[in-house]
């Protein structure tokens, strides 16, 4: 249990073979393990993402998620759909947080049809009540590749355009030629990645090398998690697209004072098409350019159009433009020191240390990965920022 | 890439190469330097061929008088192909380092059908047509009757071959089938003549195995082949049964019938020909006379390859009085044919060794060995001499007279069995004689005999020792090469019960058994949800591939089947397989991911001509039970027991030899290449017994473990998930450099060295 402590339990496992994880290995590295290989993969992931590349800010993505018979499969617990609805919620809220400006749509597939269960929109709180309500439903038939890339609709434009799919089966029913979908698909750039729950399925390779989008299959419920934590981080945008400035406004958040007597309750715009909830609000965001109201951002001004944000939002995705740089890697025999790791203080065991470029401290794997990942400044160099 | 191998200099085309690869050569090398026969078994996918044709054009390069030709046989048209495809790599890799132009003259050998130009005569649809046709164009007496009677049809591609081409030999450069039609019709020669006649100075040539091992063909093609060749059999896994069918002769009523015909025609012919032209024949009796003294020379000069139809006894004597007529050797040819016919009138099933026909012959019908033996020999003279055109209908007094010949020529390794009615269908009279060749050594002898260096290679060639055996041969190297894996990209699973504990099992007792086959259809289902693309389903026999679908349809486990993807079910006819494969092709394609399951029957040797085009149709090969050969069939049992007495092979060995190889066969089709994976399901309790897996190959042996034997369906089930989800993580070529796939520097340095001499196990 030790050195897999981000695995899931071992009774949640399936049916594993403990005994051959731990299999001495005779002949010297010739049988390098998968798992060997899926680590240097892991390294390779932070390294790509430092060079200065354009990204792509302002994303439209749509998730597609199979919901056909083979979702009721238990390797996954309690079920993969139920799983799979989970780490989506958890991504949804993750995406706008790495993305404040972007927007995603997400469609469901089963029974040879493809049925679009919320549209394109930056609010979380509409997709996250649309994925609960899909919890409930029953896996039935064969999902539809065809028809449920045919249901995505993005906006012509300049935007980067993404389609993920989520695929258990290893089947789809298609009413025609899905090859000819894919060239088309390209035409349009739109990248098309899979994450497959199952296998590594023949139409999902070609569909993701033909967009250019990524392939992945999931070994269990924590690998799951890390390769839609991918799918999260903005793709480096294609050369081929152009720089385009977008017009936004920055409405200031009023709040009417209750010492005002004019001060009258009233409905935000959101509230047009949603029934639900009271809508009567005191304060709220005031678009600068037609003074409609709206009670959260981001958002896209149902009067004028106008893209709606709030600057700490913008804040939050800049991080992605001028990312830490990555840290020097060192087998563990050449590197002379101290033995323990400046982040978490534990001793350097693994194969090899990283070193800061800038402030030269050093840290072990697990600290590098978290650092790059989710820090996104160097604890070594804040400190002697500090000091000095 | 330049390569060191042993004080060789070797130029390898690609960048990169395998270890198992560099290791092979080395073996190779030492085959060559000591002159003598190799068998080595390289795992499929880890590039035998461009391996073997690097080598042995660097040796020939190096040491032009000590290796003159190159001899690759392979199996299959589109195999000889692919051969000539690397070969052509290879060369454009030699012109591009030393920028010399290339000297080096490779082509390809098919059969007629496959090289023909002539409009009418390729338009023909099968071989034997395509054949008789340019016979009746291009014989010689044919064409002597064109030079007085300019009517009289000719095909103008060999004439004007035999006018020009003849003389001019072909430019140097690497001809594929393809090449060689196209330069015939450029110079307006015929590519198949062309061909034939430039083996001879030929640097490399590709053909099938037939030209070497069928007596009839090797005569006509391969006969001036240089004695300083190296000779390939490339998938030379069932090679002893290529060696015995091209030796086998069966004789059915039919083939009497239409022999009845002939000896007809030929009567008719004599008389003709006595009356227009009386002389021809008296030339044709002088001749006979005087003896095959012309044949026994250069056997003694030892210019041609020996051929073991034509038995050295009778080249030292002059053909017997009693044939040496025209008249006379068809009326000897009629009771012959007579005595046939009258032993083919029989209700029970004899078997009889060649000594004991011909005393029977000699009883009933006062027929001699010794004319016996001439009987091919004057045939072919008479056929020459009476000037008849298409020799194509002659096929059937052709075999009788090479039965005749081989009878009583050898007294071994031969067995006559006639049955009167086939075993499948016991009410209907269907006689049949076997001449049934037992002793693969007699048809291999003299290539063995002839040629420097013999090898013998393919992806499963395990138990190596059996080999040299069955084909009584000497080999200096014996060795079995291991795939080096940067991932373990082949699952080798043995299930041996269902999920109710019942054994899983192809044994004849219980084959019938209802839960046995209800257990084999749940494992096809189980797999069918989770593999994905295509699955490949191997039975031992059609009549039980045949009954288990049938119950399986009726207990409705096909329909669950049909839910998770499409099925084929071979047929017995290829071609209707082949055919009904390809008009589903666009809708395999078109659905992409609902794919296949091929039900195949892996026995019928004939049949097994699919190859998964690509990587994905063979995600998992099930074998279901063991692949014995039935058992019960009088020619094997006549073999076996030959086999026990001739080189003291027990019948079990051999049997589980035969039924291994075929498995292995069958699960080599998962793996197609090292970044290919698939999984390799045996399904019958027996394979987990060490008789049985200790004849697998070593590269399958070496990926079964102990906890993969015996499993029950639903482990097999998770362990499958576990390795495919495996095997779809991401991989790349940086993953295998320096395991599984090295650069050169990578190459020289000692330990990887070390680890390659450990790659070769003999």
């Amino acid at each position: 249990m030790d050195e897999e402590p981000e695995r899931a339990k071992r009774w949640e496992g399936g049916y594993e073979r403990t005994w051959e994880v731990l299999k001495e290995d005779e002949s010297g590295s010739l049988k390098a393990t998968v798992e060997d290989i899926l680590f240097q993969a892991k390294r390779k992931r932070v390294f790509e993402g430092h060079g200065q590349v354009r990204l792509g800010m302002m994303r439209h993505l749509f998730v597609i998620i199979d919901s056909s018979r083979s979702m009721e499969d238990q390797d996954l617990k309690p079920n993969r759909l139920t799983s799979t609805l989970k780490l989506m919620e958890f991504f949804v809220e993750e995406y706008f947080d790495q993305n404040p400006i972007s927007q995603i749509g997400i469609i469901t597939t089963k029974n040879k049809r493809a049925e679009k269960l919320t549209d394109l929109a930056g609010n979380p709180k509409k997709h996250l009540a649309a994925l609960k309500k899909v919890v409930d439903s029953t896996c039935v038939g064969e999902p539809s590749l065809y028809n449920s890339l045919n249901c995505v609709a993005l906006p012509s434009g300049t935007e980067i355009k993404e389609i993920l799919v989520i695929f258990s089966s290893l089947t789809t029913c298609d009413p025609a030629n899905i090859y000819e979908l894919i060239k088309t698909l390209n035409a349009l750039k739109i990248r098309v990645s899979v994450i497959g729950l199952s296998a590594e399925v023949r139409v999902c390779t070609i569909l993701t090398r033909e967009t250019g989008g990524s392939y992945n299959v999931i070994l269990d419920e924590s690998h799951f998690k890390e390769l839609l934590m991918l799918h999260v981080k903005p793709p480096p945008a294609s050369s081929s697209s152009e720089c385009s400035l977008i017009r936004m406004g920055f409405p200031q958040h009023v709040i009417a004072s209750m010492s005002d007597q004019d001060a009258k309750p009233s409905f935000s715009m959101s509230h047009l098409d949603s029934t639900g909830e009271p809508g009567l609000t005191l304060g709220g965001y005031y678009c600068p350019q037609c003074r409609a109201k709206y009670t959260e951002l981001p958002v896209e001004c149902k009067v004028c159009g106008l893209t709606l944000v709030s600057a700490p939002h913008l804040a939050r995705s800049f991080h992605h433009l001028f990312p830490l740089e990555a840290f020097q890697e060192t087998p563990l025999e050449e590197y002379e020191g101290e033995r323990f790791c400046e982040a978490c203080q534990g001793e350097l065991k693994d194969k090899s240390v990283f070193t800061c470029l800038a402030c030269k401290k050093v840290f072990c794997v697990e600290c590098d990965l978290f650092i790059h990942d989710t820090l996104h400044c160097c604890p070594g160099c804040m400190q002697t920022d500090r000091t000095s | 890439m330049k390569l060191n191998i042993d004080g060789l200099l070797v130029c390898f085309p690609y960048d990169y190469i395998y270890p198992e690869q560099y290791s092979y050569m080395l073996e190779l090398k030492r085959t060559l330097d000591a002159k003598g026969h190799g068998v080595l078994e390289m795992p499929s996918g880890t590039g035998k061929t461009i391996s073997l044709l690097s080598l042995i054009v660097a040796y020939q390069k190096a040491y032009p008088l000590e290796v003159t030709k190159l001899i690759y046989c392979s199996r299959t048209v589109p195999e000889i192909e692919k051969v000539v495809e690397e070969l052509k790599k290879l060369m454009d890799y030699y012109t591009k380092q030393t920028e010399a132009k290339n000297d080096f003259l490779a082509l390809a050998l098919s059969s007629r059908k496959n090289l023909c130009i002539h409009p009418e005569v390729s338009s023909l649809r099968f071989g034997k047509e395509v054949d008789g046709k340019c016979h009746s164009l291009t014989a010689s007496y044919i064409r002597a009757q064109h030079h007085c009677n300019p009517s009289q049809p000719v095909c103008q591609f060999y004439e004007e071959f035999d006018a020009v081409g003849r003389q001019v030999l072909i430019p140097p450069g690497i001809y594929n089938l393809n090449d060689l039609k196209d330069f015939g019709r450029r110079k307006g020669w015929c590519p198949y003549f062309l061909a034939r006649s430039s083996i001879l100075h030929a640097n490399i040539v590709v053909y099938s195995y037939n030209y070497l091992l069928d007596p009839k063909i090797a005569d006509l093609v391969s006969k001036e082949l240089a004695k300083k060749s190296v000779v390939v059999f490339d998938e030379a896994h069932n090679i002893d049964n290529v060696c015995i069918d091209s030796m086998s002769v069966n004789i059915t009523r039919r083939t009497l019938d239409r022999c009845q015909t002939n000896v007809e025609t030929l009567q008719n012919t004599i008389s003709r020909i006595k009356e227009t032209d009386a002389a021809k024949l008296q030339e044709e009796y002088r001749r006979l006379v005087e003896g095959l003294t012309e044949a026994n020379v250069a056997r003694e000069t030892d210019m041609y390859l020996s051929n073991p139809v034509l038995p050295d006894e009778i080249l030292q004597e002059a053909v017997p009085g009693s044939i040496r007529t025209a008249e006379h050797f068809v009326g000897f040819m009629k009771r012959f044919l007579e005595y046939l016919k009258a032993r083919l009138r029989i209700h029970h099933v004899v078997q009889e060794s060649t000594p004991q026909f011909l005393k029977d012959i000699y009883e009933k019908v006062c027929i001699d060995r010794k004319p016996l033996r001439f009987c091919a020999e004057r045939l072919r003279s008479l056929l020459r001499t009476l000037e008849i055109a298409d020799i194509a209908d002659f096929s059937a007094i052709t075999l009788i007279s090479h039965f005749a010949t081989l009878v009583s020529t050898y007294n071994k390794g031969f067995t006559i069995i006639i049955e009167p009615f086939e075993d499948r269908t016991p009410t209907i009279a269907n006689p049949v004689l076997h001449f049934s060749c037992m002793d693969p050594s007699i048809a291999i002898k003299p290539v063995f005999g002839r040629f420097q260096s013999v090898i013998i290679t393919s992806g499963t060639l395990s138990p190596l020792d059996i080999y040299p055996r069955i084909l009584d041969f000497r080999p200096v190297t014996v060795a079995s090469f291991t795939m080096t894996l940067a991932r373990t990209c082949l699952c080798p699973l043995i299930v041996g019960r269902g999920n109710d504990q019942v054994a899983m099992t192809s044994k004849f007792e219980t084959r019938e058994d209802f839960a046995v086959i209800r257990n084999y259809g749940n494992l096809l289902l189980e797999m069918s949800a989770i593999v994905p693309d295509g699955i490949v389903a191997f039975f031992t026999s059609y009549i039980y591939m045949e009954n288990i679908v049938a119950s399986w349809y009726e207990q409705g486990i096909l329909e669950n089947i049909q839910r998770n993807k499409l099925i084929f079910i071979e047929t017995q006819d290829a071609a209707e397989t082949s055919m009904a494969l390809m008009l589903n092709k666009n809708k395999i394609s078109a659905n992409g991911v609902r794919n296949i399951i091929l039900i195949k029957c892996k026995r019928l040797f004939i049949s097994f001509s699919f190859q998964p085009p690509v990587h994905h149709y063979g995600r998992a090969v099930i074998v279901f039970g063991v692949p014995y050969v039935y058992t019960q069939s009088r020619i094997l049992k006549a073999r076996l027991e030959y086999l026990r007495d001739q080189f003291q092979i027990r019948e079990n060995d051999f049997l589980t030899f035969d039924a291994m190889r075929h498995a292995a066969q069958c699960v080599g089709r998962a793996i197609r290449g090292k970044t290919d994976y698939g999984l390799m399901i045996f399904a019958d309790k027996r394979y987990a017994r060490a008789d049985k897996r200790g004849k697998l190959p070593r590269w399958i042996q070496e990926h079964l473990t102990d906890g993969s034997l015996n499993l029950t369906i639903d482990e097999t089930v998770q362990l499958g998930k576990h390795f495919l989800r495996q095997m779809a993580q991401p991989f790349r070529q940086e993953d295998q450099l320096g395991l599984s796939l090295l650069t050169l520097e990578q190459l020289q340095s000692e330990d990887m060295l070390q680890k390659i001499a450990q790659i070769a196990q003999a």
